[in-house]
């Protein structure tokens, strides 16, 4: 089965909850460079992580935004690293919080290449959208797992909307079986 | 009467789909079991014989027809403007303000309730921006239709109505297979382009509406018409587009930008030529895209152009 090693994730947010309230601005002069807070143009506070390569969106209601990871562990290493630079600048905050992967966005490559007008005729109009005017992928959405795919003519295939590394690979075994089926693949 | 047209196409005994209209009975019957399926109803046939489309409404019997594009469906009537009773003599003085004031309560009953009050606005509309496009009557009597059925489904609610109604347009045009870009009805309407193309997805959707993607070879006869290109250059184009299609360089891309290139190829072998930029205002998209598509085509398809 190589198939299922060539599904590259590109990018993970998960969400999670720290503290009730959090006073911005004294977090952005604790915080070394990386953290940007301009109440103007975003009201919630961006820092940015090297190592893993993340950005993390700190709001005054305590909440987190993790995204930029490629990975899960890298998720959580990434909070955890925010977390105890904000333990260690004097924050009271929750230092083993529970981390909610919000969606998961992946590519994959079909190796051939597709022709969409004949795929989108053949999977049903009323399955898959493809709007060569607008965009020039074909939007094909999974209903179970809850997963929208972006097929190109080029073989390449976006993945998003998935909540677990399983769902990709459920879905992309799908549109593999759906392109089987209709002779595409 | 029957609501619609849709339930008297097949016999409702043997369902055959042989029915015949008996105009000197007013009847439609059944050719195989007999059976009369409808009686006593209109012949909305003209007179006699007409040889054209204007003979043929002059010569109706009945008044201007049925369209799905006035809110009542033309069929209301209206008090006549002229203060003459039925025998065409004049009405006297002293009811002409009664007849006045009927009138204008006529008019403003003809639209009863906000419902078709929106609907009214709206198809008055759909009539301006057909009329600035210049499309013809069946589009405009299937852009209604569509308008309707979406206003039935409740899909008008949380949208606003000029996008519905541009909506409507684009998935008419496309359905008589003439289709207009985005840009073309943006440009006539008050909505941009993308909010047309979302709200076009989601009547699509909801809507089940079956429509083909766009194909290149949908918009050549247009844009050589407004390119003053003549037939030969037409059929060049659609050839390069058909072997184009066969050679899978159609897919994936805008089809207007194809379009354009095969136009431009087309009209450069033909010894018609136009420049980049001319076929490229006309079909809206750029002179870059019009470049790479035509890179792509002459090499692909081995066609030695020279400039």
């Amino acid at each position: 089965m190589t198939e299922k090693t060539d599904i590259i994730i590109q990018n993970i947010v998960a969400t999670t909850s720290i503290c009730r309230s959090l006073d911005l601005v004294s977090i952005l002069k604790a915080l070394d460079e990386g953290a940007v807070y301009e109440p103007e143009t975003f009201p919630g506070l961006v820092y940015h992580l090297k190592d893993p390569k993340t950005a993390s969106l700190i709001f005054s209601s305590g909440k987190l935004v993790c995204t930029g990871a490629k990975s899960v562990a890298d998720v959580k290493r990434a909070i955890g690293i925010v977390v105890e630079r904000l333990v260690k600048a004097g924050f009271e905050v929750d230092e083993s919080p529970d981390i909610l992967v919000q969606n998961i966005v992946a590519t994959s490559d079909l190796h051939t290449q597709i022709n969409l007008t004949k795929l989108a005729i053949a999977m049903g109009m009323e399955n898959v959208e493809y709007e060569p005017e607008v965009f020039p992928g074909l939007v094909y959405r999974v209903r179970d797992p809850k997963v929208v795919a972006l097929l190109f003519c080029s073989g390449k295939v976006v993945c998003t909307g998935a909540k677990r590394n399983e769902d990709l690979h459920l879905a992309m075994g799908k549109i593999r079986a759906e392109l089987m089926g209709v002779g595409m693949l | 009467m029957p609501e619609e047209d849709a339930n008297t196409d097949s016999c409702p005994e043997c369902g055959s789909t042989h029915l015949v209209r008996d105009y000197q009975r007013g009847e439609l019957v059944c050719e195989d079991c007999g059976l009369v399926v409808d009686e006593e109803y209109i012949d909305q046939g003209p007179e006699w014989r007409a040889f054209d489309a204007e003979q043929g409404q002059k010569r109706a019997r009945t008044g201007a027809p049925m369209t799905y594009t006035i809110h009542d469906k033309g069929l209301s009537t209206t008090i006549g403007w002229k203060n003459k009773d039925s025998y065409g003599k004049s009405i006297p003085t002293r009811n002409r303000a009664q007849l006045y004031r009927l009138r204008k309560w006529q008019r403003r009953i003809r639209v009863s309730n906000a419902t078709e009050r929106n609907l009214a606005f709206a198809l008055t509309q759909l009539d301006r921006m057909a009329s600035n496009m210049g499309l013809p009557r069946n589009i405009r009597e299937t852009a209604a239709m569509i308008y309707r059925k979406a206003v039935h489904n409740n899909l008008i609610r949380g949208r606003s109505i000029d996008g519905v109604v541009a909506a409507s347009l684009y998935a008419a045009c496309r359905q008589c297979g003439v289709p207009r870009t985005l840009d073309e009805i943006a440009t006539v309407s008050r909505v941009g382009r993308k909010e047309i193309g979302r709200t076009y997805r989601f009547m699509i959707r909801e809507l089940k509406l079956k429509l083909m993607p766009t194909s290149p070879e949908d918009y050549i006869s247009r844009f050589c018409s407004e390119l003053k290109l003549d037939g030969t250059v037409q059929a060049k184009a659609a050839e390069i587009l058909a072997e184009a299609a066969d050679n899978e360089l159609t897919s994936g891309r805008g089809p207007t930008g194809v379009a354009a290139a095969a136009i431009y190829i087309a009209s450069i072998l033909c010894n018609q030529r136009r420049t980049q930029r001319e076929v490229a205002d006309v079909a809206g998209v750029t002179e870059v895209t019009i470049r790479n598509r035509y890179k792509e085509l002459t090499e692909k398809l081995h066609i030695k152009v020279e400039i």
